[in-house]
């Protein structure tokens, strides 16, 4: 059912990163291997489309302005759209920070470290999305 | 009646019996008749009309022979005269020989009827002369009576039912400058001038009762008599004596009201007790003292078991007396009336009767409550005061104004000053000489009325070392407010002020914690979108060579970028990774392995003193490596920087709650000790080190709830560094352990 090619042709992945030279070059590094991205801008953004949009993963920011971030994000897709709760990657800019580390070792949720290079971010992505 | 007619008319008894004799030698015709009458050792011969028949020698003997006691009738030869005396015994009713009829006769014999005549006469002059001397007594005592009467000092009036004078004795009347006889018949009420009871009887001295005997006062102006009356009723009211006997007491009264003026008047309590304690009489101080209402009150109260606080007590003071007779300033506590207590100082002595017993006790009383509770409170006060000053852990001197010590509290002593380093020597001789002048200054400030708070000096410490005090100077002035000398309080507050640069500094390294981290993390964001895009440029395979290469130049960069930034990250990061049990030897063990090859081929000896019973701690045993390499690599650049023979001591030991490892090098030794740990601080050439080493050493050891120290070496070259962990509890251990196995 999760196989990579069944949801390729038809599911972008939503990218929820409020930094606009971070998301510029994430987005561009997946759209050269042939994924679609839908991006939001903050948390809030990044809800709004989960509600109506189906996606084949949701990549998002853990630190994030607004009332939403990155962990409410994870909980909000846990609870409302269980099947995409596999096909979470997180982004974080401190996994030092004690609460990241408690998120991230609660939930083995895959998690990617500002600063990374694009191999880095491709090689998790195809892992936990599969390749389009 | 008869006789008694006969002895009233001659009344005479001498002219009785001289006519009885007569009378008696008529009627037993003898030639002569006499009665001699013994009075005491004398005779005294009484006859009358005729000459006695014969010479002075038979007179003599005649006499002689009345006192002989006989039977009854005696005729014996009257000398040699041949005549015959016949005597006959005259006795009282009593037996008492009162003397004896003599007749001088011709004839010897007596007829029977001469001799029963004989005994007739013989009781008829017994019967007389008796009764005769009978009433010559009465008269003489009567006689007697109104003497002594008169005799007495005292007044003495007698008078009837209707107060009119019987009689008064010479001492009255004299006192009215009239005779006894002149007063009789007079009214009593004449004499009201003299004392008067207040009644308003007929007679100024009577009382309105009817009681045969009693006693009272009656008072004049200026006189008080004590009176004694007796009531003598007689058969008709006409006969009813009242006799009064007024004593002047004036005098006495005096001395009693003046005596007990006194008693009442002192102001010390004065008491009369019996053996057992009881109140006989007391004084109004004791009265007030006590707190009872009045004298009355005091004696009725059952005191032997409500004044004393004990029975012990009463029983020891009882005891005390007996022995010694005497107390002087004997304490005492009592229980006043209403239960508070009362402090006493007594005075006591006892009087004894004849067999040596103690039969009252007397005593004099001061109330000391108020000494005494003052007393106490000083005593309690100055208690305090002595244990305020010997207690506080500041030590606490005084200087004359001289600047020389008087006085020293406990703790100078227990700081190691001995008495004679301190008393008479200058305070300031102890300051570093840098101090001494502000010090004298401080003092001069203080001798002129001024106060100086928390100077902060150093000071020499009894073992000669230098410490840092904090001095606060007082003046304290005489009675004329004079300042005669200075109150010195010193407190060593060298370790205060080493805690205080070490919160300080923890506080520091906290705030730089923060805005580390929050760099770090903005610095992450252009951090990834510059690798990111420098990637996404290496990835276009029409990018020349020459571009390749600065594109790659970037990509370096970015990357030691990226390291900084997860140093800086590590240095404030909260908590370990991992809470594991963590041997600390062995961690360092490993970590001397890492560098041992290098250290050998460079000539520096490292020192293991490991104390094996250290025990664990709970934490991230990476982390904790990283930690010691990063000192060892410290010691080992400053080591090679000295020149010198490099020597690294490592020791481990126990203290208290935590393991504390310390390295002590013989390097250059650290120049900024308290910025050591500051991030980007560093004493190496630029490119040498990120200046972040020791600072991730810190975050990791304050995030094991640790710390790091580090000191210049005293006295020799070299620093130290300490890492203090927290060792782990036994529930500690169990509960990782728990939490490892789920």
């Amino acid at each position: 059912m999760s196989s990579p090619t069944t949801v390729r042709a038809f599911s972008p992945i939503l990218l929820i990163e409020d930094e606009t030279s971070v998301s510029a070059f994430v987005r561009a590094a997946l759209e050269r291997r042939g994924y679609t991205v839908v991006q939001a801008a903050n948390g809030d953004e990044g809800l709004r489309h989960l509600a109506k949009g189906t996606y084949a993963g949701v990549i998002t920011d853990i630190r994030m302005p607004g009332k939403i971030n990155g962990a409410d994000v994870h909980q909000w897709i846990r609870e409302n759209r269980p099947e995409l709760s596999g096909r979470i990657i997180l982004i974080s800019g401190d996994t030092a920070n004690s609460e990241t580390q408690e998120l991230l070792t609660k939930s083995a949720t895959p998690c990617i470290e500002k600063p990374f290079r694009v191999r880095e971010l491709i090689s998790i992505v195809e892992t936990t999305f599969g390749k389009p | 009646m008869d006789l008694v007619v006969e002895a009233a008319k001659s009344r005479d008894l001498p002219v009785f019996l001289a006519g009885f004799a007569a009378r008696a030698t008529e009627m037993l015709k003898a030639e002569w008749g006499g009665v001699g009458e013994i009075l005491g050792s004398k005779v005294e011969m009484y006859s009358q009309g005729r000459e006695f028949p014969g010479g002075s020698g038979e007179r003599e003997w005649v006499a002689q022979n009345v006192t002989r006691k006989r039977l009854g009738l005696e005729v014996l030869p009257l000398g040699e005269t041949e005549k015959y005396c016949a005597f006959y015994p005259i006795y009282a009713s009593d037996g008492e020989l009162m003397g004896t009829l003599c007749l001088v006769r011709r004839k010897a014999e007596f007829t029977a009827a001469e001799d029963e005549l004989v005994a007739v006469l013989g009781s008829h002059a017994a019967l007389s002369m008796e009764k005769v001397r009978r009433f010559a007594q009465l008269e003489r005592s009567k006689k007697q009576w109104v003497e002594d009467i008169d005799a007495i000092s005292d007044y003495i009036a007698v008078h009837d039912q209707r107060g009119r004078i019987v009689r008064t004795n010479r001492s009255l009347a004299t006192h009215l400058g009239r005779s006894p006889v002149a007063l009789v018949g007079e009214p009593m009420i004449s004499l009201r001038h003299i004392a008067e009871t207040g009644s308003a009887l007929p007679c100024p001295f009577c009382r309105n009762t009817r009681e045969l005997r009693e006693e009272y006062i009656a008072t004049s102006e200026g006189r008080t008599f004590l009176v004694s009356t007796s009531r003598k009723h007689g058969v008709t009211d006409e006969e009813t004596r009242t006799i009064h006997v007024l004593k002047d007491i004036t005098d006495r009264r005096e001395a009693e009201r003046r005596y007990r003026e006194l008693f009442d008047s002192i102001q010390e309590g004065l008491f009369f007790a019996t053996p057992e304690g009881q109140f006989l009489d007391v004084n109004d101080a004791m009265v007030r003292m006590l707190g009872y209402e009045s004298r009355e009150e005091l004696l009725q109260a059952d005191v032997s078991t409500h004044l004393y606080p004990t029975a012990a007590a009463k029983e020891r003071l009882v005891r005390a007396i007996a022995e010694r007779g005497a107390l002087r300033n004997y304490e005492e506590t009592l229980r006043r009336k209403d239960g508070s207590l009362l402090h006493t100082l007594q005075n006591i002595s006892a009087v004894r009767d004849k067999q040596g017993r103690v039969a009252q006790i007397r005593g004099l009383m001061l109330d000391v409550t108020e000494q005494r509770m003052f007393q106490s409170q000083l005593q309690r006060e100055r208690d305090f005061n002595q244990k305020i000053l010997n207690t506080t852990q500041s030590m606490i001197l005084v200087l004359d104004t001289a600047g020389l010590i008087s006085y020293a509290n406990r703790r100078c002593y227990e700081m190691g000053y001995l008495e004679e380093e301190m008393i008479g020597h200058r305070l300031v001789d102890w300051v570093a000489a840098s101090h001494r002048k502000d010090f004298e200054a401080a003092l001069q400030t203080t001798a002129n009325g001024q106060q100086v708070e928390n100077l902060e000096m150093r000071v020499r410490r009894s073992d000669a070392s230098m410490g840092h005090f904090s001095i606060s100077l007082s003046p304290m002035r005489d009675e004329s407010k004079q300042v005669n000398n200075v109150v010195v309080v010193m407190t060593d507050i060298t370790d205060a002020a080493l805690l205080q640069a070490k919160l300080a500094h923890s506080e520091k390294m906290a705030t730089i914690g923060r805005l580390v981290s929050g760099v770090a993390h903005e610095v992450n964001n252009p951090l990834a979108a510059i690798l990111g895009f420098t990637d996404l440029l290496l990835e276009n395979p029409e990018m020349p060579a020459s571009a390749r290469e600065d594109l790659q130049i970037i990509l370096q960069e970015t990357q030691r970028t990226k390291e900084i930034v997860q140093d800086l990250l590590r240095f404030a990061r909260q908590r370990p990774t991992q809470r594991e049990p963590v041997q600390v030897n062995t961690v360092l063990r490993q970590t001397i392995k890492l560098r041992g090859y290098d250290f050998a081929s460079h000539g520096v000896e490292v020192v293991e003193e490991f104390d094996e019973g250290i025990g664990e701690t709970l934490g991230d045993a990476q982390q904790l490596q990283q930690v010691f390499l990063n000192i060892l690599n410290n010691a080992y650049d400053a080591i090679q920087e000295s020149g010198n023979h490099g020597k690294i001591r490592i020791g481990t030991k126990r203290a208290g709650d935590a393991i504390e490892v310390t390295f002590v090098d013989n390097g250059t030794g650290v120049s900024d000790p308290e910025r050591i740990f500051d991030p980007f601080f560093t004493t190496k050439q630029a490119g040498r080190g990120t200046g972040l080493g020791l600072s991730i050493c810190y975050g990791i050891v304050r995030a094991h709830g640790g710390e790091i120290l580090c000191w210049k070496n005293a006295g020799e070259s070299g620093s130290t560094f300490l890492v203090r962990l927290p060792r782990a509890t036994e529930t500690a251990l169990a509960a990782a352990a728990n939490e490892a196995g789920r």
